[in-house]
């Protein structure tokens, strides 16, 4: 039986001839078959062609002419990897086999398939050819995608791990198997927690998983410790990501592990010597806190939270453990000082402001401590107001400025008693004056009386005269007394011309017997300074004192001493003695001043140190000037206190900076 | 009529020249009063003058200054030096220097008495 090539819609198949009665059935199913896109081509049990459709013909390049042909001629077929030794098999065994194949730019799967007749007969095979082109180039580029991915994650440092719904491990980077020294082998499927668990022990973590795993899109990231074999102890901050595979019911996690030991360490490092840091500011802060002895607090006034330093709980000798509150700090204010005290409280309570106020402690020992508080108040950050300072504690300082207060009091009445010993003899002569005139009064009173008859008179005048002189040596002993007396500095207006003459007075005999010529210009107009009258007139004695011995060895000049008062245009108030003695080098001008500096052979050297010190006490100032021809000129200049600053001394007050020096010049006349 | 000596009392110091004086007369002398050594040189007293009671320090010329001068103009008057400086060490040297005494004040009527006896019988 011969088949005759069937010829349609300009399209032929080179199917085997059929029977006439299946004409009909024959035609559908070639018309079926030549619709079909797939190349179908059946070859004989010698693997000649027997037919083929139209797509064979289309896509193949089949002719119909190569039917009977031997497949290995034909040049497309003879492509097709062991064609006939696939064939024999699939036509001996009945099964079918599968090949893949070119064809110019195009890629086939062909199926080979037995052709088995009616009676169970293998005439021979039907090859059918797929065109998996297309498919073949997007599972190319899937497998080139997915060495790309693989790639990159092996390359990523940081452990990656994909686990599947039950936590298992479905595919992880070349870090993660290092990490944990093992394979991909030993790892595949492996439950994570049964890898890892001592590494990602902390329960969050599981849970955290199980909740993303079913659902959840939260991670917090949870940071583990745990020592690695190789790696040592590693800090690792583990986060996780959802996979959703389109798809794909099942979801997987993508759990990364960050090692950020290095940055820990870097962190720790970073954190300690900053504590360390702020450790040794601490400490540098509370050391000079300590040294300085000053203290600071902050008070927010609101909240009534007062922050206290330890050299504060130190100063007022609280107890660390107790806070400190307003009403504890007055436990400690000496009742003296409570009133002026509140008033700062007050006063910080309602407005702040800058505060400079001096105050005494009574401790719970009964000791007396002395502070000096500076604060500020004002609004904070947080508009709160706010009272930030410092409290020193100046006990010591107060005793050592009494204690030198004292001394310099000392030595101003060593230096007063010695310049009053030089005019020992000055004084004996004021003195015996008016008591030669009081003997001899009386004794001529007496001869008056006794004579005969008694001169009533003559009696009456010279007992006045007795009483008179008897008034002067008083006068001299009064100022002597004044002059000797060691007392507490006064503070007074002192008319600077009456004691100069006070002064003059008690020491012209001694300048007279020094043949002194003494020449004084007393100013008119001369307003009082505020300060120790015995104080000023010690120096002006010893400014003349020390002019006239100057002038002790002149004899080629007249001894000329000349006391001179005058105000200034500043409103200070000048006093100079100008001597015309042996005068002093220029090199020694700052020499002159210095205590036990002296030029004369019985002298001590302190009166000029001591009139300097308290000249300067007085605000004022004392220095000395070389003439224009012999000796020297020795001045003093002292303001003249305006009404009001010479305020009485006392701790409590809230201080002005020129209080504060008036304090200090009273505490240290 | 016997004239009583003139004693004359040189001291810058007033309550001296007040008190002395009428003492001296009190005694019965004669007594003029200056106040400084150029006054007491410059009166017509010197030649009369048979004792002299001067201040040792005064301004201008000394006690011991006036004493010079009388010597170099050849005027012997007994001298009783006064002085209100209290320095015992200056009475030996004034005696060498021919002084009659030298007296402290303030003194007793009793010495001066006797300083004026010696002066005045000394001549």
């Amino acid at each position: 039986m011969m088949t005759q090539p069937i010829t349609r819609n300009g399209g032929w198949t080179g199917f085997q001839g059929v029977n006439g009665d299946n004409a009909a059935a024959t035609t559908d199913l070639i018309n079926i078959l030549d619709a079909v896109e797939f190349p179908i081509v059946v070859v004989r049990r010698d693997f000649g062609i027997a037919c083929f459709n139209k797509a064979a013909a289309d896509v193949l390049g089949l002719l119909p002419s190569d039917v009977g042909r031997a497949s290995r001629d034909i040049s497309v077929l003879a492509r097709v990897p062991r064609l006939e030794e696939q064939c024999s098999q699939v036509i001996a065994g009945g099964v079918e086999s599968r090949a893949n194949f070119r064809a110019g730019d195009k890629w086939f799967v062909v199926r080979i398939s037995p052709n088995t007749k009616g009676d169970g007969q293998v005439t021979g095979a039907v090859l059918t050819f797929t065109n998996v082109t297309a498919f073949r180039a997007s599972f190319d580029q899937a497998i080139y995608e997915r060495e790309c991915t693989k790639a990159i994650l092996n390359t990523v440092a940081d452990p990656l791990v994909v686990l599947s719904a039950d936590q298992r491990i479905q595919s992880a980077n070349r870090a993660f198997y290092e990490m944990f020294g093992v394979s991909r082998d030993e790892t595949q499927g492996v439950p994570l927690f049964e890898l890892a668990d001592a590494a990602l022990g902390p329960t969050p973590l599981r849970t955290q998983l199980e909740e993303m795993l079913a659902g959840s899109h939260a991670f917090q990231p949870v940071e583990v410790d745990h020592v690695f074999a190789g790696m040592g102890q590693r800090t690792l901050l583990l986060d996780a990501h959802p996979l959703s595979l389109p798809g794909h019911s099942e979801r997987r996690v993508l759990v990364t592990f960050q090692d950020i030991t290095a940055r820990k360490q870097t962190e720790a490092a970073e954190r300690k010597r900053a504590q360390e840091k702020l450790r040794h500011s601490e400490a540098f802060l509370a050391e000079a806190q300590y040294l300085s002895r000053i203290g600071n607090f902050a008070w927010r006034v609101a909240a009534d939270e007062i922050t206290w330093s330890e050299q504060l709980y130190r100063i007022f000798e609280f107890d660390q453990a107790v806070p400190v509150t307003v009403d504890l700090i007055r436990t400690r204010v000496h009742p003296e000082n409570l009133a002026a005290w509140q008033d700062v409280i007050d006063r910080a309570r309602r407005e702040g402001g800058d505060f400079d106020y001096e105050s005494r402690l009574l401790m719970p020992d009964g000791s007396v401590k002395h502070i000096h508080m500076v604060a500020h108040g004002g609004r904070n950050q947080d508009g709160e107001l706010e009272l930030i300072g410092a409290v020193q504690d100046i006990t010591d300082n107060r005793r050592s400025e009494e204690a030198l207060s004292k001394a310099q009091s000392e030595l101003a009445h060593v230096a007063r008693v010695t310049t009053l010993g030089a005019l020992t003899a000055s004084i004996a002569h004021e003195l015996n004056q008016p008591l030669s005139g009081i003997v001899t009064n009386a004794s001529t009173c007496l001869r008056m009386l006794a004579s005969d008859p008694p001169n009533v008179d003559g009696a009456r005048e010279t007992a006045r005269r007795t009483i008179r002189d008897g008034n002067r040596a008083s006068e001299v002993i009064t100022r002597l007394r004044a002059l000797f007396a060691r007392k507490e500095a006064a503070t007074e207006p002192v008319d600077l011309n009456e004691a100069t003459r006070e002064v003059l007075a008690l020491s012209s005999a001694e300048l007279r017997r020094n043949r002194v010529i003494l020449q004084a210009e007393f100013a008119d107009d001369l307003p009082p300074v505020t300060g120790d009258r015995v104080q000023l007139q010690q120096v002006i004695l010893n400014l003349l004192l020390n002019a006239s011995d100057a002038m002790s060895g002149v004899d080629d000049r007249p001894r000329q001493l000349a006391v001179r008062t005058e105000r200034d245009e500043r409103g200070s108030v000048h006093l100079t003695v100008q001597d015309a003695g042996v005068g002093f080098e220029p090199q020694n001008v700052d020499k002159l001043f210095e205590p036990f500096y002296t030029t004369k052979s019985g002298g001590m050297g302190i009166g000029l140190a001591v009139s300097r010190s308290i000249i300067e006490s007085h605000r004022g100032r004392l220095w000395a000037a070389r003439n224009d021809g012999p000796g020297a000129t020795f001045s003093f200049s002292i303001p003249c206190a305006p009404e009001g600053v010479m305020g009485s001394r006392g701790f409590g007050a809230i201080r002005t900076p020129a209080v504060t020096n008036t304090e200090h010049t009273v505490r240290n006349s | 009529m016997i004239t009583p000596a003139l004693v004359s009392v040189v001291d810058d110091d007033e309550s001296v020249r007040e008190s002395l004086p009428d003492l001296l007369r009190e005694f019965g002398f004669a007594v003029r009063a200056f106040s400084s050594a150029e006054e007491f040189l410059a009166s017509s007293c010197v030649v009369q003058t048979r004792c002299l009671i001067l201040d040792i320090v005064m301004s201008g010329m000394s006690g011991l200054d006036l004493q010079r001068e009388l010597t170099r103009r050849g005027q012997e008057i007994p001298i009783v030096f006064i002085t209100a400086h209290a320095d015992k060490t200056v009475r030996p040297f004034l005696l060498a220097q021919g002084a009659v005494e030298c007296l402290f004040k303030p003194f007793t009527e009793k010495a001066l008495c006797d300083a004026l006896n010696a002066a005045l019988g000394a001549r």
